[in-house]
């Protein structure tokens, strides 16, 4: 019997994968000026360059700025009550100049890489654009599209030669046990220390990063690197059960409605 | 008081021999500014690599109990000197200033001088 291989799958274009989001290449060509709001935080546009980031899994301007005494936290509250987002809150720190210039500049490119990483994470949502004169070139550093793409790549790549499991990321952490031993100590630095230190099975990295008041990523790769050296582990989900088969949607959408007619039809045959 | 951007063209400009900078962060490996002649050389590489020099330096230094802190690292090439200077920064993010210097062109001695003015005009 002649065994035929199977017909190879169809993959997509290489380079069509290296863009983390399409969406956001074709609104960098068109130097768009709005809010990307994707699954796991915000990007702000302004001509096609990125001017802020949000995220919930990272910590904001205002937790980076304040966390070590670069300004006092009763001065940022005071100008994030007179501005309506954060970015505008920093450019009034900037005009008032009770903060140096090259302090806020790096933080603010600190806190927009650090939530944007977070932002072009996969996502099984799409993201969601909404054109409007909000975000504007400012005083600020602003990024290219490419240059955040880039630098998220290669964020990702850094952590995965950390440690190739990204469970650690996301879940509650906790100590192993048996820890390693006193050997495996002197290979901790004081910045993982802290980190390992706050462990206790309940906060995740993003818990850490916010009360340590360091940078999301920063604290995943000494989470990685602490998962590598057997010190935490993630605590294992939960084996949930199965959730209750989500209600059909009705839709009267006509390409869904002949997405459905033809799936019917090849069923059928 | 000045801006990274400022700092790295006056590295550049005052500093003899200087051929390229660039303000890096040595956790995530990522330069928060470059200046100088990219074509021949990817200072964004040289970022991310020479963080690892830092780490590897600076776990040394935890395992043999040396309590001094690093001011800068020096690498001599056949043609080329590399200066990293570790900043002391309020931040708490370990930051380096690494700057590619021509060998043949540079003065050691006020390089570093210079560089280590322009840190503390930088106020990270």
């Amino acid at each position: 019997m002649v065994r035929i291989p199977p017909p190879a799958l169809p993959v997509r274009d290489r380079r069509a994968a290296r863009a983390l989001s399409p969406m956001l290449t074709r609104l960098a060509e068109e130097r768009a000026t709005g809010v990307l709001v994707r699954e796991h935080g915000v990007l702000y546009l302004a001509e096609g360059r990125v001017v802020h980031a949000e995220s919930p899994l990272a910590p904001d301007l205002g937790v980076l700025l304040t966390a070590h005494g670069t300004l006092a936290a009763t001065a940022w509250q005071r100008a994030a009550a007179q501005a309506p987002d954060p970015a505008q809150a920093a450019e009034a720190l900037l005009r008032s100049g009770v903060l140096p210039t090259g302090a806020l500049e790096l933080c603010h490119l600190d806190a927009l890489y650090d939530a944007g990483y977070f932002a072009l994470a996969p996502s099984g949502t799409p993201g969601r654009f909404r054109y409007g004169a909000g975000p504007r070139l400012g005083p600020l550093p602003s990024v290219p599209v490419v240059a955040l793409e880039r630098e998220t790549l290669r964020r990702r790549l850094l952590l995965h030669r950390l440690w190739p499991d990204p469970a650690a990321d996301s879940a509650p952490l906790i100590r192993a046990d048996p820890a390693p031993g006193p050997a495996a100590a002197l290979s901790v630095t004081p910045r993982q220390r802290a980190v390992l230190d706050r462990v206790d099975g309940v906060r995740t990295a993003a818990d850490l990063a916010r009360d340590l008041g360091r940078q999301a990523f920063h604290t995943l790769v000494d989470v990685r690197r602490l998962t590598a050296a057997g010190w935490i582990a993630p605590v294992p989900a939960d084996p949930a059960p199965p959730p209750a088969p989500p209600p059909r949607p009705v839709t009267t959408d006509p390409d869904i409605a002949l997405l459905k007619r033809l799936r019917d039809a090849l069923e059928a045959l | 008081m000045s801006d990274t951007a400022t700092a790295l063209k006056q590295a550049l400009t005052s500093i003899a021999g200087a051929t390229g900078a660039a303000l890096v962060d040595y956790t995530s490996g990522m330069a928060l500014g470059t200046m100088g002649d990219s074509a021949s050389f990817d200072l964004n590489v040289a970022a991310a690599g020479n963080t690892d020099v830092v780490r590897a330096k600076m776990r040394t230094m935890e395992l043999l109990g040396l309590k001094g802190e690093i001011e800068d690292i020096l690498i001599t090439l056949t043609d080329q000197y590399h200066l990293i200077r570790l900043l002391k920064g309020r931040g708490g993010n370990g930051l380096f200033l690494y700057l590619v210097l021509d060998s043949s062109r540079a003065n050691l001695a006020m390089a570093r001088h210079q560089l280590r003015r322009i840190e503390e005009e930088l106020e990270v």
